[in-house]
């Protein structure tokens, strides 16, 4: 087995050594309290606050428009249950069914509360359109929450449009940018953007750090308690180690220097992709993040093509339980069978994704589909046999 | 999921996978599959004089089905094929450490190895 290949960038990312230098810094000279008032703490404020307008500049914001939180995930939950709480339980939130779990799940845990949700279906593009958007509005819709990029296949959702008919209504839009930094232009200061989740370590930045940027006027109900941090909206110290790694990694992530090499090296990876017969790609190719690539591989089992593509670090299109497969819910959402979802994969290439390293993923994933294809030779219909080879015996 | 060695190295290279050549003496085949569990499996066998003297399978499903039908197919050969659907598929899932959760995967091969066997046993 030749070594690991990385190619899940979308799911987490390494650290670039400029900020494994500025955060190893900071935790070797810097340990004040951001909030003390010495000199120790002055000095970790004023590292915290550097950090701020990195991350504020990378996304067209101002630098008070952005309040740090241990990741997206915690920001998506702030934004949901922080805008929805100040409007009550006859609040009304309009989502789509292709978001991240950290957006679903917290839609959830509303409804339970008895907030009204209302989920805008993709379509077979994983595009989710404005118009469905608009027609999903109330006279009680307190928030709109969609993703800039979609996590799995990278498809880039029409914020403008969403964003403007959402203002046009005095409705705030929460956006869920974990995945666009780095990759799509983001400029939230001239957007109709009130809240967009951000995190680092998609970006060659620490895990542990994310941030809520909140347009002025927007109001939040805090959901963490404890401290006036973070202009009392969101309580606890400030890791300042993990702020400065997002400062930079946020600083060195630029989409217009970096996009179109990540773009090159998912385009090379298609090509030779597509050189397997019935492969078909996820997602609309003109409204597509430059990172990512999902790929249906008709014929083979989503768990064993996983395993026999263990070198290879990519992600399932489906979380694969053991008895009873669940399919990726926005695989499914466009209009996949089960069973082609399971047989997906998600590549997503990074800062040092090589060209080699494309060569050789591409190799692999043609040897071992087409060994898996020979595999279940004879299979029926609603295994992807259209796309199998003719069979033989494979000792 | 966890896959124990010798599930590892039966996915990686399958004895018994394949199949027999078309028109040979004595051929019976039997399958079945779960949409459901996403599985599926053929078993081809070569009977001559109540002996399965060539046993082969294919099977689209996870690698733990594709190890246990390869382990099944090895251990019907030569064996009478009026024991084809008494085959212990209870012995191979310890053998291969197969997760309970796995064993609706494991009873379509029973049902595949019975199917085979259904038009021959008692004869």
């Amino acid at each position: 087995m030749s070594a690991e290949i990385y190619l899940d960038y979308a799911a987490t990312s390494p650290l670039d050594p400029a900020v494994t230098a500025a955060m190893s810094d900071c935790l070797a000279r810097e340990f004040g309290n951001p909030s003390s008032q010495h000199p120790a703490g002055k000095r970790a404020r004023a590292l915290v606050e550097t950090a701020r307008a990195e991350v504020a500049a990378r996304v067209g914001a101002a630098p008070e428009r952005i309040f740090f939180t241990s990741g997206a995930t915690e920001a998506n939950n702030l934004a949901l249950k922080g805008a929805l709480a100040r409007r009550g339980e006859r609040a009304h939130l309009v989502t789509s069914t292709i978001e991240h779990r950290s957006v679903l799940d917290a839609a959830r845990a509303l409804e339970e509360g008895g907030v009204a949700v209302t989920y805008v279906p993709a379509d077979a593009l994983g595009r989710v359109a404005p118009d469905d958007v608009a027609r999903a509005l109330r006279a009680d819709t307190a928030l709109v929450s969609i993703m800039h990029v979609n996590n799995e296949t990278g498809v880039v959702q029409d914020i403008a449009a969403i964003g403007a008919l959402c203002r046009a209504r005095g409705i705030p839009l929460h956006v869920d940018a974990a995945q666009s930094v780095g990759k799509v232009p983001l400029d939230l200061g001239a957007s109709a953007v009130a809240l967009c989740s951000l995190t680092a370590h998609k970006v060659c930045g620490p895990k542990g750090v994310g941030a809520l940027y909140v347009a002025a006027g927007v109001s939040l109900a805090p959901q963490m308690h404890g401290g006036e941090q973070e202009h009392g909206l969101r309580a606890g110290t400030l890791a300042t180690h993990q702020v400065v790694g997002m400062g930079k990694a946020y600083a060195l992530a630029d989409a217009a220097r970096e996009g179109p090499r990540l773009a090159a090296l998912r385009d090379a990876l298609w090509r030779r992709l597509a050189a397997i017969p019935g492969a078909r790609p996820n997602g609309d190719p003109d409204r597509r993040a430059p990172h990512v690539l999902n790929v249906t591989f008709p014929g083979v089992e989503g768990e064993s093509l996983r395993l026999a593509l263990r070198d290879l670090a990519v992600s399932a299109g489906s979380a694969c339980a053991a008895d009873s497969p669940e399919a990726s819910h926005v695989l499914t959402g466009m209009g996949l069978t089960d069973v082609l979802a399971a047989s997906s994969l998600r590549f997503s290439v990074g800062r040092f994704t090589t060209e080699a390293e494309i060569d050789r993923a591409a190799e692999r994933v043609a040897a071992e589909v087409g060994r898996l294809r020979a595999l279940g030779a004879g299979a029926p219909e609603w295994c992807g046999a259209e796309a199998l080879p003719r069979s033989k015996d494979l000792r | 999921m966890e896959y124990t060695p010798e599930v590892v190295r039966r996915f990686d290279s399958p004895p018994r996978a394949g199949e027999l050549q078309a028109g040979l003496p004595g051929l019976v085949s039997g399958e079945a599959e779960d949409r459901t569990l996403q599985v599926w499996v053929r078993f081809q066998l070569q009977v001559i004089d109540g002996v399965v003297r060539a046993a082969r399978f294919a099977a689209f499903g996870c690698p733990h089905t594709v190890a246990a039908a390869s382990r099944a197919a090895e251990r019907l050969e030569g064996g009478l094929v009026s024991n084809v659907a008494r085959l212990d598929m209870r012995a191979i899932e310890l053998e291969l450490g197969v997760p309970v959760e796995k064993r609706g995967k494991l009873l379509r091969i029973e049902d595949a190895l019975a199917a085979c066997a259904a038009p021959r046993t008692g004869k």
